[in-house]
């Protein structure tokens, strides 16, 4: 079970993102636990995987905004990174990056 | 313990529009807000702009991210700002896209949240005060404009005005009042619906000439006008401009006429409510002159006005200090060969003491005007019959002097005691204080005056019907109301005797009033040729120049004593 302790070990910044929830850890806790769900549902990576860019455009920037809110850290450096090129539409190794949200997601799932 | 008010628009529950498609973007937003707002939700753009207008009135902000699915942040934006009826509603724009603020503001955003989010406390405060201000703004915008027209009401345009000066300060300017003659006859005549139109027209016409050549405008009342302008000399044309879609037809041969007042090049080192005043004089000074609708101010208003205010805020120490002085102005009985001194006028004058003599034509038509000629009649009547009293003891002589009755006093129910009072207070006959009643004040509650007139005559007064001829009711007049003497309207005379002279219709007045078997007199007479005329044409009395001005009170006496009595014939 998810706990303000275990994300703080994990690198979240719980009190910032906990500010932005008007200090309401039960509400703060179950964003959370919505936010890795739609990480892990996969829908970012089957738009990558059909190379629809601005879908994953759209998916990775709703994401971006949650985990951004949630201070989420170990997942926002990757999925901010994957953002920008998307919305540039620039070429690059948006499948390494993808692994390595869905890396960090699976590590705040084994938490 | 008290129960709260829950019917208060302070203590009411704002509702905010959040356009929002993240799932923790609502639910962090909601916590955030939620005690103190009521949020509603749209996901998409679409649906952002439905709620909005199925309930823009009741909306106090849209907190817009722009990333939506659909329609953009951005298009959702526009689509608000361009929409005049949406147009007002406040509109945060929530974005980690810092490049796009610029974008955002340009199109009428008044705020951004940055993504990630501040803390609670910092949106809730920034949310606040973004409402305060548009509720603020819009309770300004509500009071400043008249809501039929549009147009600025009076205080804000004076605060506009103010404004104008200060930026424009070498600038000429008009202060110009303007409005409908007889409006309120329009109201009547074709309903409140044509009269709105009428003035909607109006300030539409007033609106686009400012817009083009500078200045504002504002509806200070019912249906006047003001306007405050770069100084223009073709105000004929403003008019004629103004006017322009009122005479379309629609009233029949009853058009719709604007009389302007112009305080041209005004000086503003006046108070700018005071310009406005002199406008509305010069106005008032073009009342019912249909050909010649537009007045100019000028300096002699203001000392005109500024002498009225002095007499009516002297008045009361004038009748105090007995300022007020009766003079008296002999008639003569012509009937035989020699004229017999028969009665007298009194006439008030004014010995003011800082502006001299002040003459009756300054102040009488202004007490008319303002009710104060009540009292003055009261001191008049009472000053008359003291002297009348003073005479009959000192040098025995009982002449008949006439008094004014003005009409606010004929609807006076204490009239006749009162008379009876003064009478009996300085132990005169009624049958000496003559009264004089206007022949116009007949025209209104005929049947009250009538009254009045027999109740008095049962008591002794006798009545002379004051300025006959210069009203429309002279004939049926003589009919209904019984009266002692009839005297001639004072432009009667002036007229009949002018370069082609005419006496037929004089003639025709004495022969009438003999039939009726009333005595006339005549007023105004100032040579031998009118006293030889109107003696010729059967006329009874002559009062006028020609026998002797208005006298003070001893030189009347010394007349008195000098002239063959009645008894002397």
């Amino acid at each position: 079970m998810l706990t303000v302790e275990k994300l703080e070990e994990y690198g979240a910044d719980t009190k910032k993102g906990m500010s932005r929830c008007a200090d309401n850890e039960t509400l703060y806790l179950r964003l959370v636990d919505v936010t890795v769900k739609e990480l892990s549902s996969g829908s970012l990576g089957e738009a990558l995987e059909a190379n629809d860019l601005e879908k994953a455009y759209y998916i990775a920037h709703k994401l971006k905004g949650g985990v951004n809110n949630l201070e989420l850290k170990p997942i926002a450096v990757p999925l901010c990174e994957l953002t920008d090129l998307l919305r540039n539409k620039q070429p690059g190794d948006y499948k390494d990056l993808y692994d390595e949200i869905i890396s960090r997601t699976n590590d705040l799932l084994a938490l | 313990m008290t129960a709260k008010n829950t019917f208060n628009i302070s203590e009411e529950r704002r509702r905010i529009l959040l356009v929002e498609d993240d799932l923790v973007g609502q639910e962090s937003m909601k916590a955030t807000l939620e005690d103190r707002y009521e949020v509603l939700i749209a996901e998409t753009g679409e649906e952002a702009l439905e709620i909005i207008r199925k309930q823009r009135e009741t909306l106090s902000i849209v907190l817009l991210d722009l990333l939506l699915p659909g329609i953009s942040g951005i298009d959702v934006l526009g689509r608000i700002k361009k929409d005049p009826e949406y147009s007002r509603l406040p509109v945060i724009v929530m974005t980690s896209d810092n490049e796009a603020e610029v974008e955002c503001l340009t199109l009428g955003a008044v705020d951004f949240i940055p993504k990630p989010y501040p803390a609670s406390k910092v949106i809730r405060a920034r949310i606040r005060r973004t409402i305060e201000l548009y509720e603020d703004r819009e309770t300004l915008r509500l009071t400043e404009k008249d809501q039929l027209t549009g147009l600025y009401n009076r205080e804000f345009f004076y605060h506009y005005v103010a404004q104008l000066d200060l930026y424009h300060q070498g600038t000429p300017a008009d202060a110009i009042v303007f409005d409908i003659n007889h409006f309120h006859t329009y109201n009547d005549r074709y309903g409140r619906k044509r009269g709105d139109e009428i003035l909607k027209c109006i300030a539409d016409k007033a609106m686009s000439y400012v817009n083009e050549s500078g200045g504002i405008v504002c509806r200070s009342g019912a249906d006047t006008f003001m306007m405050y302008c770069k100084h223009n000399d073709d105000h004929k044309a403003l008019l004629t401009r103004l006017s322009a879609c009122l005479n379309d037809g629609t009233d029949g041969d009853n058009p719709v006429r604007l009389r302007m007042g112009i305080y041209a090049n005004v000086d503003k080192t006046t108070d700018i409510e005071r310009r406005f005043d002199c406008a509305k004089m010069a106005a008032d000074s073009v009342r019912d002159r249909l050909t010649a609708p537009i007045g100019f101010f000028d300096n002699s208003m203001r000392e005109a006005e500024i002498l009225r205010e002095q007499l009516i805020d002297d008045f009361k120490t004038a009748i105090r200090e007995k300022q007020f002085v009766v003079f008296y102005q002999p008639k003569f009985d012509i009937r035989k060969d020699v004229p017999v001194l028969s009665s007298a006028e009194a006439l008030v004058r004014w010995y003011h003491p800082k502006l001299g003599l002040v003459s009756p034509a300054a102040f009488i038509p202004l007490f008319e005007n303002n009710g104060l000629i009540e009292e003055l009649d009261h001191y008049v009547w009472a000053q008359t019959a003291s002297q009348i009293k003073d005479w009959k003891e000192r040098i025995n002589i009982s002449l008949p002097v006439s008094v004014n009755v003005s009409r606010i006093n004929l609807y006076d129910p204490e009239l006749t005691d009162r008379l009876l009072n003064i009478t009996k207070e300085n132990g005169i006959k009624t049958e000496n204080l003559l009264l004089e009643i206007t022949e116009s004040a007949y025209t209104d509650k005929t049947d009250q005056i009538i009254t009045t007139v027999k109740d008095l005559r049962k008591h002794g007064f006798i009545i002379e019907m004051d300025d006959f001829g210069c009203g429309y009711s002279s004939m049926s007049m003589l009919i209904d109301m019984p009266i002692d003497a009839l005297k001639l309207d004072i432009q009667f005379i002036r007229s009949a005797f002018k370069e082609q002279k005419d006496t037929r219709l004089l003639d025709a007045m004495i022969k009438l009033a003999a039939s009726f078997e009333v005595p006339t007199i005549a007023e105004g007479v100032e040579t031998a040729e009118q006293y030889a005329e109107l003696k010729a044409l059967g006329c009874n009395v002559i009062q006028g120049y020609y026998f002797s001005r208005p006298l003070p009170a001893d030189e009347f006496e010394k007349l008195m004593i000098e002239s063959p009595k009645k008894e002397d014939k």
